[in-house]
């Protein structure tokens, strides 16, 4: 029985003794070194939120072929404060023309070629930025913009080189999220009538956007 | 017969699928992409003062103005602003050259370079888009490039040229050299195969597909915009080996904007 008690008097003194010895190591380690590394400050450190993602729905004016609703994705770049570069695609569908629905059984196109889609690639300049406020403390970024560029329309089976015209308006909800309404005009010539006609496809947009 | 547009687009359902997404699932995501916690970035400011606007550009209101000594946190860039956070919670942008004016906890001017070289800072990839005349056609291209030397970039390009009497796509891939990659304004050649696919117009007669390779040969010049962005214009003559008695030559000019990343 002693030595039992004996032994667990032992075992707690050793013990002890070793906790002892490792709480006395411990104070000396933080005397040399800092737990906060003071590293420099690198720009790549720093998260770059200079893409944006959007997507729109609108109506397309399609010249001669009535008016369609459109929808569409964009991508753009910010290249600086002022100038952003923006790559769209689109599809939309043509009507019929006034003369098809007089003459009644006239089709100038299959179905297959009154499907519409584009693409753009255009560089956009940001003009008038500024703030609306809604009621008294609530403030939210806005700006107009100006698009210029070109690409390309797949209709009534061919393709046509494309010139592309456009102003907006947008409106940051928050940092990262914008919504915009937009107005384009496509530009291109075709030959579809046996005479060649440049023609204006208006279209007017309204979107969201993602930055990241 | 009042949207068809709507009714029959493939992509339609995706659109949607993607608002609903960025509506619902990105708000969470963004905080968690933005975070850095582990490391936040803090300078503190090292001038007069700085003028902190209420977004990304100068032309928005100034609503707050960071005091000497100040320390604020690096939250995110955007087209050469910064986003800031002060001590007291309010953020706000500032432009990227005050950082300039700022100091890091290690007492040194944070590190944002100004050059022109894209080797230096930014990344390897970059994508571009040109415009231009191939041969009379109208031509748009993309293309996307490896820089896997200071020197030497792989480049994959793809092109829809439109013409009079024909439309054409062509894929190719090149090597572009630049002896010189420090100058802001570069100059480089480079070398390259494809292959192009014509269609003549349907109002011609005998009209085929053709499918053809086409060699080619490239010069032309880099000209630095800024630190990711540069113009490129180049002449590219193009060589298609056709499957009739004589190759064609075709000559293009096209210029356009590159990113890098």
């Amino acid at each position: 029985m002693a030595n039992g008690f004996q032994r667990l008097f032992l075992i707690v003194c050793a013990s002890l003794c070793a906790v002892v010895a490792v709480a006395q190591e411990e104070p000396l380690e933080p005397i040399v070194g800092s737990d906060i590394e003071r590293r420099s400050i690198k720009e790549e450190k720093l998260d770059r939120e200079n893409f944006e993602i959007g997507v729109w729905a609108g109506i397309l004016s399609i010249e001669d072929f009535g008016s369609s609703s459109v929808t569409g994705i964009n991508l753009a770049y910010h290249v600086s404060e002022d100038f952003f570069l923006r790559a769209s695609y689109a599809v939309s569908e043509a009507n019929h023309t006034s003369y098809e629905l007089l003459s009644g059984a006239v089709e100038l196109l299959s179905d297959e070629e009154r499907d519409y889609t584009y693409y753009d690639l255009s560089l956009g300049y940001k003009i008038f930025p500024g703030q609306v406020f809604i009621g008294r403390n609530l403030a939210f970024n806005t700006h107009f913009y100006l698009l210029v560029g070109g690409g390309n329309t797949e209709f009534a089976g061919n393709r046509y080189s494309t010139w592309s015209l456009g102003a907006g308006y947008k409106f940051y909800a928050s940092d990262w999220f914008a919504l915009e309404l937009g107005l384009r005009d496509h530009i291109f010539t075709h030959e579809l009538f046996g005479q060649s006609k440049r023609v204006n496809n208006l279209e007017a947009q309204l979107g969201l956007s993602i930055f990241f | 017969m009042s949207a068809p547009g709507l009714k029959h687009t493939w992509l339609t359902p995706w659109l949607w699928a993607l608002s609903l997404w960025a509506v619902a699932a990105l708000p969470a995501q963004a905080e968690s992409w933005r975070g850095n916690n582990d490391e936040p970035l803090l300078v503190s400011v090292n001038t007069a003062y700085i003028d902190v606007h209420s977004g990304p550009g100068r032309g928005y209101p100034v609503f707050y103005v960071l005091e000497k000594a100040e320390t604020v946190r690096l939250l995110k860039s955007r087209a050469g602003w910064i986003k800031v956070e002060t001590r007291r919670g309010v953020t706000g942008w500032i432009p990227r050259k005050a950082m300039r004016d700022t100091l890091g906890l290690d007492g040194q001017v944070p590190q944002f370079h100004d050059d022109y070289r894209s080797d230096a800072v930014v990344g390897r990839l970059e994508m571009g888009v040109a415009m231009g005349d191939f041969g009379g056609a109208d031509s748009l291209g993309l293309s996307l490039g490896y820089r896997f030397t200071r020197h030497l970039t792989a480049e994959i390009d793809y092109a829809h040229n439109n013409g009079q009497f024909s439309n054409s796509e062509q894929v190719s891939g090149s090597i572009l050299h630049q002896p010189f990659p420090e100058w802001r304004v570069s100059p480089f050649v480079g070398i390259g195969a494809g292959q192009i696919k014509i269609h003549p117009h349907a109002t011609l007669v005998a009209t085929e597909d053709r499918e053809d390779n086409v060699w080619m040969a490239r010069a032309g010049v880099y000209v630095y915009l800024s630190r990711r962005f540069f113009l490129r214009a180049e002449y590219v003559n193009h060589y298609l080996l056709t499957t009739r008695d004589n190759n064609d030559e075709v000559h293009q000019w096209r210029m356009g904007f590159n990113v890098f990343f």
